[in-house]
């Protein structure tokens, strides 16, 4: 008796007429209606960026405060280790460790930073060159040629000053005090970053050459207190799910809401390698959606859950009005969904109703 | 055996004319749904070409210019459309089993390009020059350091993150979502879930 062997690449369901540029060409229209109406209407948002300039001009406190941990190394970024430098006093604070897996570590500290230098004596020295500022001269010989602990001594009473300092005129204010020459080099910091100066000798000292692309020492200076206030103010901390939304009314990186959702539970929020934990959780993640078509039980989910029935309503009412299935030879071959080699065997003669005629082979 | 005749039959086999561009569809294609892919792409073209234009002039060109601003407009925009349609897309897809009869590898760079497009557009946001790129670039710098990605990228460089965002990204992007398309015209579109049948039809 002869046989008809199907298998699915040999089924061919009936067709209907479509046309694919047809589609196209209504969707990139449609698109482009409502990509140019919105921007028309709406615009993008857009802040404008912060300088150290205007920090020192509205909150000077904050300039003194930013220099001076970079100077006595109780900043985060003197103390940060991997990428940047080996800690302050080889003690590092912004390693991030899961067990002994820290994989910041593991190429050294590519974009070198020595806090204290970058941020402070450096661009100290420039100012008094260029200023011929014998005072501020004299300030920093002094400083540099004083022990550790006279260092400390004079830095830890002006930071216990700054505390209760005051802003008069611009300026900052402290009560008298041991600070050695760190109160006027600090006030000499803070008029360098008043003038607009002091981000051009931190973009100088993060690029190489004259072509000024890379930001890292400017804003690792900012990167403390005082950007951590102003993104408060406008609700862009990391525990205000901050990386996910832009300015108030306009839609932000929505497509980052799993990862932004890690920081606001534990172990995420709480843990000291909370970055390193939310990265590699997101990489599982990924991973996982990557490999359904192999994840037992996940690859099946879809058919268990009845929205593909929605999405082809039409289809399984067809089937359900003409009866389709009820004696069909290939039911079994098809719910297992012809996978593999498997193929399906009907007597000859037989056509499957939902598929076209001719489809054997 | 002679590679160049094989990868030539193969190609010719399933990358016909009448896969690339059909005009017939399986009856079962007969949902809005369907319309998301299509959506997800030419959105994607309003991306490149607000991207290739503001590139041209520079990244500053669109924080001073008015039209520049519009520019960055159609951009932002057509970014958020990107990622509604591509979301859609996907769930649709992980409902419709869309890996299945020999489509795992459509599904795969589909979830990769989905993935490329994140990090893209995390460095589009690092590249708008405003406080939001700022703040993030001090933000993210600690999960890039943390998770060992500062031997290769450090956040903090404007030309390298540019970079990556208006040629690496998109070039990878454009190689995936191409090859998404040719896979899914030569398989065609997944057929439905076989129908549950009623116990008085004897299963």
């Amino acid at each position: 008796m002869k046989v008809l062997r199907f298998n699915r690449n040999t089924l061919q369901f009936p067709k209907k007429d479509f046309d694919m540029v047809k589609e196209g060409v209504i969707s990139l229209v449609i698109s482009g209606v409502v990509i140019v109406g919105l921007s028309a209407l709406w615009g993008a948002p857009y802040r404008a960026a912060v300088t150290n300039q205007e920090i020192a001009q509205k909150s000077p406190i904050l300039i003194e405060r930013a220099a001076l941990g970079d100077l006595d190394g109780s900043g985060t970024i003197a103390s940060y280790g991997p990428p940047y430098n080996n800690g302050w006093n080889r003690q590092e604070n912004g390693v991030q460790s899961i067990g002994s897996f820290h994989p910041q570590t593991w190429w050294g500290t590519p974009y070198p930073i020595d806090a204290a230098k970058t941020d402070v004596l450096t661009p100290l020295h420039m100012l008094a060159n260029a200023s011929d500022n014998q005072q501020l001269q004299s300030a920093l010989q002094t400083y540099q040629s004083a022990s550790v602990k006279q260092q400390q001594t004079w830095d830890s009473n002006l930071s216990k000053a700054l505390k209760k300092a005051n802003v008069e005129n611009g300026n900052v204010v402290i009560p008298r005090g041991n600070y050695g020459p760190v109160a006027l080099m600090m006030n000499d910091e803070l008029s360098l970053a008043k003038s607009g100066m002091l981000s051009g000798i931190l973009d100088r000292s993060s690029n190489q050459g004259v072509y000024r692309w890379n930001v890292q020492n400017d804003l690792l200076f900012l990167q403390g207190k005082t950007l951590h206030q102003i993104a408060g103010k406008i609700n862009m901390k990391g525990e205000q799910w901050g990386i996910n939304h832009d300015e108030q009314a306009y839609p932000g990186p929505w497509w980052l809401t799993p990862y932004t959702f890690l920081y606001q539970i534990p172990p995420w929020s709480t843990s000291s390698a909370g970055d390193e934990l939310a990265a590699y959780t997101i990489a599982v993640l990924f991973a996982i959606l990557l490999f359904v078509p192999w994840i037992p039980g996940l690859n099946k989910l879809p058919r268990l859950l009845s929205i593909h029935r929605l999405i082809w309503r039409d289809w399984y009412k067809r089937l359900e009005s003409d009866n389709t299935c009820a004696n069909c030879p290939l039911r079994e071959s098809c719910r297992q969904e012809f996978r593999n080699s498997k193929q399906a065997v009907v007597k000859s003669g037989f056509a499957p109703a939902c598929y076209q005629n001719g489809s054997n082979s | 055996m002679n590679w160049t005749k094989s990868i030539r039959t193969r190609m010719s086999e399933k990358l016909s004319w009448e896969n690339l561009l059909p005009s017939e569809q399986p009856v079962y294609v007969s949902s809005l749904v369907y319309s998301f892919g299509v959506f997800t792409l030419s959105s994607l073209v309003f991306c490149i070409a607000s991207g290739v234009i503001m590139a041209a002039k520079g990244p500053l060109w669109y924080q001073y210019s008015g039209l520049g601003e519009f520019l960055r407009s159609i951009h932002f925009w057509s970014v958020q459309a990107f990622f509604f349609f591509m979301t859609m897309h996907l769930v649709v897809q992980f409902f419709m089993g869309s890996w299945r009869e020999g489509r795992t590898v459509t599904w795969v760079i589909g979830v990769l390009s989905f993935g490329i497009s994140v990090v893209d557009a995390f460095t589009g946001y690092l590249s708008r020059g405003d406080f939001f790129s700022q703040w993030n670039q001090v933000q993210s710098k600690d999960a890039f350091n943390g998770a060992g990605m500062d031997g290769f990228l450090n956040i903090l460089n404007n030309g390298q993150v540019y970079g990556i965002h208006i040629v690496v990204l998109p070039f990878i992007l454009f190689i995936l979502v191409g090859w998404h398309l040719l896979a899914v015209r030569s398989k065609g579109v997944v057929p439905p879930y076989p129908a549950r049948l009623k116990k008085k039809d004897g299963v």
